[in-house]
């Protein structure tokens, strides 16, 4: 048992770190957010060099066939510096819903440029007004001549500005869950584009009788795939807030350190030193826990018998109250300079956000949990040890 | 990464079981989850385990140790606790034995460690004075050299199960003149049989008496009870601190009380069915669930990282927050048994089930978790101090 990286993932977190740092000065967030792009190209080409835009897509398609652990690495060192780059739903999370749900056709023809960082995909599921876990509103309606069109309002789509394709669930005339394959300019798309809390942009996406193309079988439906695709990406957005809270941890204890008042710096203040020791505590427990999801995923793929969706919503619910704690206390600490613009710190809390209300979000993540089997039944972390002993 | 036991883990864990389920009594396990151990219940155990080498495995081998990996010696940790088996008294095989086996003499190692494995020797702490606390190099109990002995004259406190105790360490101030109050302090071994000792009783708030308060007038230790060097006493005292990692967190005791009260559940009505139906209930329990997974990995975690056995300031929050957890859980138990538990102290049996009926005492005496060892605020201090350097 043990919950390390191994040597190469160690030099994967290495590697990344230092690449995306190097583009990620002090601002970069905000310069990266604010440019056309809405991230750093140079990063982003430096990623897709390295081979991390495919991290997750097979070989056979131009990928390195990744695990779980390797997208950890990846994305805590995204998180350590703020970085926008859209690896996760830009490049991670199509492939594996292109993987599991499409022709072994599409695989082939769309999973080879998503690996070569040239075109990310976009993901349009959350629709607005309506939880997560609905059945789409957007109609897929099947012409005559076997087209399919999509009519209906997608928002947020995150960096849907940037996508060459969309990956759109849609409910087909017999209320079937789909995934569709949607050019970025094709007929009867209205964008308004915006930005998400974060600052990455976002859109909304009106589709009026849209050519698109069903994901893998017409009229199948894939929501247990699609549940998974977001399980998988619910564990991975929190190796991205790990990176984000240590790095917001260690603003917050140099400021502690350097800002003076009173003629002192604030680290003579007990009140404030011991919130820093408990933000650290937190930090540590969640890292602990989005580590931990992380070996259950990749022992899920190794042919584990684990629930992912209720692994994903146990581990999200903690890390994110983790995210919310450290962003609140991360900005209060600071004081008013936190709450500005031009602060790494305001950037970071931010972030964190938005995380917690990614993917349908931390409070729906708990009813889910609370409700369900899992809530009463004793934890181990350890998968053969879990038979609880009692008096 | 791997979240698995290897077989060899596995047949170690099962050999640990079976003495622990089937050589120590079910009566002692069910006090023990209850908070109703006698001394006999402890002494007993202390002694099966003993017989089964499994009272002092971290000691150094030749006095009973195991050279357990640091996998190992987290599954006895979890499995003591998961199993509700009386700790090993901690102040013979946490405390005292590591010490004399690290800085006794080899007449003290042979006079003491047997004895000390076996409970055959009951020892006390004496660290905690009225005006020492948190702040421990500050006591005032002095023992002055007066030919072969040492003259103690002071005050102990909090002193846990002291009415038991057979002998006690106790740091006592050798140096008043020494420029550091954590210098001219002395770590000395005291027999309770010698004359000038008192002991008073403290009640806690739950009524259990459990601590006590010693007061030593002149009384004569012989100087071959002084452990390691006069005035070397806060290393000793200090090799302690962090020293017991492994179970620190009391994460299996949290497991097995989750799982008691999850059973328990079941079957305590509310108004629209049962506890384990409320929507508020389960999303407190879901909390408590989570928290003790990402106890349990960071565990896992520190396990994984640390062959050294070197103290970790990672202890300092397993230490908080595994706290915190357990007497969150105790709060939980409260709630479930609500007026079931306030009625204590009756002559004869009532018809409250016995779990529920001492579950607000529980909650009050686990308030005591996150006080002693080292206050949650003393670990906070020790956690911006090593690691964020604040």
């Amino acid at each position: 048992m043990n919950l390390e990286f191994n040597e190469d993932q160690a030099m994967l977190f290495e590697t990344v770190d230092s690449a995306v740092g190097r583009g990620y000065a002090a601002g970069g967030r905000a310069e990266a957010t604010g440019s056309e792009l809405g991230w750093n190209d140079g990063v982003w080409r430096t990623l897709a060099e390295m081979g991390i835009a495919g991290l997750t897509v097979a070989g056979e398609h131009g990928g390195a066939d990744a695990g779980p652990v390797e997208v950890y690495a990846t994305l805590e060192a995204l998180g350590k510096h703020a970085a926008a780059e859209p690896l996760l739903d830009g490049v991670f999370l199509p492939s594996w819903l292109i993987a599991t749900v499409g022709t072994e056709q599409q695989a082939k023809q769309l999973l080879p440029a998503l690996a070569e960082g040239t075109q990310p995909a976009a993901v349009a599921h959350a629709e607005p007004g309506r939880p997560w876990n609905a059945t789409p509103s957007v109609t897929a309606t099947r012409g005559g001549d076997g087209s399919v069109t999509l009519t209906g309002v997608k928002a947020p789509v995150r960096h849907a500005d940037q996508a060459s394709i969309l990956l759109v669930t849609a409910a087909d005339g017999e209320g079937v869950t789909g995934v569709y394959v949607v050019e970025a300019g094709a007929h009867g798309i209205t964008r308004a584009d915006g930005r998400s809390a974060d600052w990455s942009h976002a859109s909304q996406v009106t589709f009026t009788d849209t050519p698109a193309t069903p994901l893998g079988t017409a009229g199948a439906d894939v929501t247990a795939a699609l549940r998974t695709a977001f399980a998988r990406a619910r564990v991975a957005v929190l190796a991205e807030a790990v990176g984000l809270m240590e790095a917001a941890l260690a603003h917050t204890v140099e400021y502690l350190k350097n800002r003076k008042q009173f003629g002192v710096p604030l680290s003579t203040f007990q009140a404030l030193v011991h919130r820093a020791s408990d933000l650290y505590a937190h930090v540590e427990l969640a890292r602990s826990m989005a580590l931990w999801a992380t070996a259950t995923v990749e022992a899920a793929d190794g042919g584990a018998d684990v629930d992912l969706a209720a692994i994903a919503d146990d581990a999200f619910v903690f890390v994110g109250d983790t995210a919310t704690t450290v962003a609140e206390e991360a900005v209060q600490l600071h004081g008013g300079i936190g709450m500005t613009y031009e602060a790494e710190v305001a950037h970071q809390a931010a972030r964190l956000t938005a995380i917690t209300e990614s993917f349908g979000g931390v409070a729906a993540a708990r009813r889910r949990a609370a409700a369900s089997e899992s809530a009463l039944q004793a934890p181990s972390a350890l998968l053969n040890n879990a038979d609880a002993v009692t008096a | 990464m791997d979240l698995e036991l290897s077989r060899e883990d596995i047949e170690f864990r099962d050999g640990l079981r079976e003495v622990f389920l089937r050589e120590i009594p079910e009566e002692i396990r069910r006090r023990n989850s209850l908070s109703r151990v006698t001394r006999d219940d402890i002494v007993t155990t202390q002694r099966i385990l003993n017989s089964h080498g499994l009272a002092v495995p971290h000691w150094p081998v030749e006095w009973g140790g195991k050279d357990w990996t640091p996998t190992q010696s987290h599954i006895y940790a979890s499995e003591l606790q998961r199993s509700s088996v009386p700790q090993p008294l901690a102040f013979n095989v946490s405390m005292v034995g590591p010490i004399i086996a690290e800085f006794g003499t080899e007449e003290q190692k042979r006079t003491f460690l047997p004895a000390t494995a076996n409970l055959d020797i009951w020892w006390s702490q004496g660290f905690s004075e009225p005006e020492a606390g948190s702040d421990l190099a500050s006591l005032r109990t002095t023992a002055r050299r007066e030919g072969d002995s040492y003259v103690l004259s002071g005050q102990k406190t909090w002193t846990t199960l002291g009415q038991y105790g057979d002998w006690m360490f106790v740091l006592a101030r050798t140096d008043p003149d020494a420029p550091r109050k954590q210098q001219g302090l002395s770590f000395l071994l005291l027999d309770m049989t010698t004359p000038g000792i008192e002991r008073r009783p403290i009640t806690l708030v739950d009524g259990s008496a459990e601590v006590n308060e010693f007061f030593f007038d002149n009384v004569r230790v012989p100087v071959e009870n002084l452990v390691g060097e006069q005035n070397k006493g806060w290393s000793y005292a200090k090799f302690l601190l962090g020293n017991e990692r492994n179970g620190i967190a009391q994460v299996g005791t949290s497991q097995r009380v989750f799982a008691d009260l999850a059973e328990a559940s079941r079957g305590i009505p509310t108004e629209t069915g049962t506890l384990a139906d409320d929507p508020q209930f389960r999303a407190s329990m879901h909390r408590s669930r989570t928290t003790l997974l990402a106890l349990e990995a960071t565990q896992l975690r520190v396990t994984g990282a640390s062959a050294s056995g070197k103290a970790s300031p990672v202890s300092s929050l397993l230490k908080m927050e595994g706290t915190k957890a357990l007497q969150e859980l105790s709060k939980l138990r409260k709630e479930a048994a609500s007026q079931d538990g306030m009625l204590l102290d009756t002559e004869t049996e009532v018809a409250s089930d016995e779990a529920s009926a001492v579950a607000a005492a529980q909650y009050l005496n686990q308030r005591k978790l996150s006080i002693f060892g080292g206050s949650n605020e003393i670990q906070r201090g020790v956690i911006a101090k090593t690691i964020l350097g604040l």
